[in-house]
């Protein structure tokens, strides 16, 4: 693919999100569905990847850079991170104050809503490629409760559900 | 407010970004700390601002609010050097945890354990979606909430419409369909 039209794809996931993971649906639709470079499975590792790895959560996004084209894929898919950031600089300067107005903030509520129910949408192919027996579904039941009860870090989740899916192959 | 440097700048980025788990809140409380009460570049009111705009900024928040946060002290080139220093040694370690996934892809055990965290990414995504919906169940807004989230199930499951078009739409209906919201 070439990298200038993956760098406007992989932008466009990027700023119609409004967090880590809500480009998710986005990236599934282009790169998957339509363009048919990457996989549900690689979508599922790169999830994993940008999770495991500490700073921003949307660095996913470079992980899937890396699995459609390579180092230099991996470079533009964190130039499409970055790039949407310095939008916040003219808000900043003009908008200032109107940022609290009750239709901005309503009309940003409703989308991460329907962000919810994409990044469902969303899972339900990657969950079809990776829940594939009754250890799998267990240990994304408790990765799910553990993360939504403890709040503690997606890194622990990792390590914890490596150690099981080892020891499940071994036992 | 004491004079800043743009070394001085990139480095709290770079160490903090890099080194504090758990995503945007963390980092950027952890920020908040060097920034406003450790240095005093940003006085409350101006982290305050940043942090509710940083929350309407597309795509990552951490990122808008480092950009945001480094331009008020140093401008553009503070902003630039900022969101480089948070970002790129985070991409590379995504770049080698993915070159592991490729390398380790043909040996049993290692798949095992990639297996193990395949199934945990679900419920990882299933937690983002509840994270981005729970702010949203509260009085006097769980009438619209449940109406959009099941419009955009609907729409992206069984009508395929691209999710653009479903946030573009959602939008639409948070300017129509307004709540009381807090100040």
């Amino acid at each position: 693919m070439n990298l200038f039209v993956l760098y406007l794809l992989l932008l466009k996931a990027v700023a119609t999100s409004f967090s880590g993971l809500t480009s998710l649906p986005v990236v599934r639709h282009d790169l998957v569905e339509q363009h048919r470079v990457l996989t549900d499975r690689q979508l599922n590792a790169a999830v994993v990847a940008g999770r495991t790895a500490p700073g921003p959560n949307g660095l996913y996004i470079v992980s899937v850079g890396y699995f459609v084209a390579g180092v230099p894929g991996a470079c533009i898919g964190c130039l499409a991170v970055m790039t949407p950031a310095f939008l916040i600089i003219p808000m900043l300067r003009y908008l200032g104050v109107r940022a609290e107005r009750p239709a901005v903030k309503n009309a940003i509520q409703c989308v991460m809503v329907a962000a919810a129910g994409l990044v469902i949408t969303s899972t339900v192919p990657l969950a079809r490629d990776a829940l594939t027996g009754p250890l799998a579904v267990g240990i994304a039941l408790g990765s799910f409760l553990f993360l939504v009860l403890t709040r503690k870090d997606t890194f622990w989740v990792v390590l914890g559900s490596a150690a099981i899916g080892l020891l499940g192959k071994l036992l | 407010m004491p004079p800043a440097s743009l070394k001085q700048l990139a480095w709290i980025f770079l160490r903090v970004g890099n080194l504090t788990f758990g995503g945007g809140d963390p980092t950027m409380a952890a920020l908040q700390s060097e920034l406003v009460a450790g240095r005093r570049w940003l006085d409350e009111e101006q982290y305050g601002l940043i942090y509710g705009l940083a929350r309407i900024t597309p795509g990552t928040n951490l990122l808008a609010f480092s950009a945001a946060a480094a331009w008020k002290i140093l401008g553009w080139a503070g902003a630039v050097a900022a969101v480089v220093a948070l970002t790129v040694p985070a991409a590379a370690m995504v770049v080698l945890l993915t070159y592991g996934y490729e390398v380790f892809n043909s040996n049993a055990l290692a798949m095992a354990a990639i297996g193990g965290t395949l199934a945990a990414a679900t419920g990882m995504m299933a937690t983002s979606a509840w994270q981005l919906l729970a702010p949203q169940i509260r009085a006097g807004r769980r009438a619209r909430t449940a109406v959009i989230f099941l419009a955009s199930l609907v729409a992206s499951q069984a009508f395929s419409m691209p999710p653009v078009q479903v946030l573009a739409l959602a939008a639409l209906a948070g300017l129509i369909w307004r709540v009381p919201v807090e100040p």
